[in-house]
């Protein structure tokens, strides 16, 4: 009978078990949580190894093309599609995707739940270009080298790195009669 | 003034009717634990019905299948308006991993008008709590609209 009078007393003045949550603040979520995902573009290098692992196909990719060449590079990530199964983030090589401890993805528009970034990938420099003068003076230069090259080759002849040794009829004999040995003796040990 | 006692008490207790189409089970394990002590939605006046025809609020969980679209579609009718369709986990909304299956004829939305969304996968209860609140304003508002 005690016990259950202690229990009941102690409960009268404990917090109530029951989360206020409406009325408060949300509880945080466990660690390693997998909520809403955060997508960092400035890492991001457009390998679209995401977009490849991602089996609900939540990950899309749209590529414009600017006027100086460079590309405008975005990655929306639907979060009404998404497993939160990590692949992406665990696939990202930069580390630019991460998800987050943020559970409370509510809301009544589908623009609610997308989680999108944009970068601008550089277009390479322009090649620089050579008038015919230093064209010219660029294959003289090469000649030249190719010349002194054949100079130096004819002076002192590398020696042949692909000859084989040789070996007098004996020694073939020896080596002969060694390979026989050994595949006797194998012989021997499997029988 | 009964009119307005009527709504004063509508609003406090929001009926949830749940239709599973072809979820996995995992929201719909999730829905029930939002009823149980722990976060208790009860208290807010939410109650799980057996019936569509006492509903206020629809919850919808699973990728509308095949098998269940026209039974999803015949429940969704015979709740009275005015009524707050929540789809649960990120299944209704876009058919998540079962995207582009033959047995899949979805996503919700063709089928009905979505007010509220959950994602997650599955969601959290608290973020239920969270988006079944969201869904008693808005049923709130339609009613005043449907007085007009």
């Amino acid at each position: 009978m005690l016990p259950y009078v202690t229990k009941a007393l102690s409960n009268l003045f404990k917090k109530p078990s029951t989360e206020a949550f409406p009325a408060g603040e949300p509880p945080k979520a466990a660690p390693h949580y997998r909520g809403r995902l955060h997508y960092d573009p400035t890492l991001c290098i457009n390998c679209g190894m995401c977009m490849r692992v991602c089996a609900p196909q939540a990950i899309t990719r749209e590529i414009v093309k600017l006027e100086n060449g460079d590309q405008q590079i975005t990655f929306t990530y639907d979060m009404t599609s998404c497993t939160f199964c990590n692949t992406c983030s665990d696939f990202c090589s930069k580390k630019a995707i991460t998800l987050t401890e943020d559970y409370m993805i509510v809301g009544t528009k589908p623009e609610d739940f997308l989680v999108s970034g944009t970068f601008i990938k550089k277009a390479p420099p322009p090649k620089p270009k050579l008038t015919p003068e230093q064209i010219a003076e660029m294959k003289e230069k090469a000649e030249a080298a190719k010349a002194a090259k054949a100079a130096a080759g004819g002076v002192a002849p590398a020696a042949p790195a692909g000859e084989k040794p040789k070996f007098t009829p004996e020694q073939i004999a020896e080596m002969k009669a060694a390979a026989e040995a050994k595949k006797a003796a194998a012989a021997k040990q499997e029988g | 003034m009964f009119e307005k006692m009527i709504d004063k008490s509508m609003a406090k207790s929001p009926w949830i009717f749940h239709i599973n189409a072809g979820s996995c089970n995992g929201c719909d394990i999730e829905l029930v634990s939002v009823l149980t002590p722990r976060y208790d939605a009860e208290r807010l006046g939410f109650r799980l019905t057996g019936t569509p025809r006492q509903a206020d609020i629809v919850v919808v969980s699973g990728p509308v299948t095949l098998q269940s679209r026209d039974r999803l579609i015949r429940t969704l009718e015979q709740v009275p308006q005015p009524r707050v369709v929540v789809s649960l986990g990120s299944c209704p909304r876009s058919g998540n991993v079962f995207k582009g299956s033959y047995a899949i004829d979805g996503p919700l939305e063709k089928w009905t008008h979505v007010d509220v969304s959950v994602a997650g996968c599955t969601p959290k209860p608290e973020a239920i709590v969270a988006a079944l609140a969201q869904a008693t304003q808005i049923l709130e508002q339609k009613r005043k609209e449907m007085r007009k």
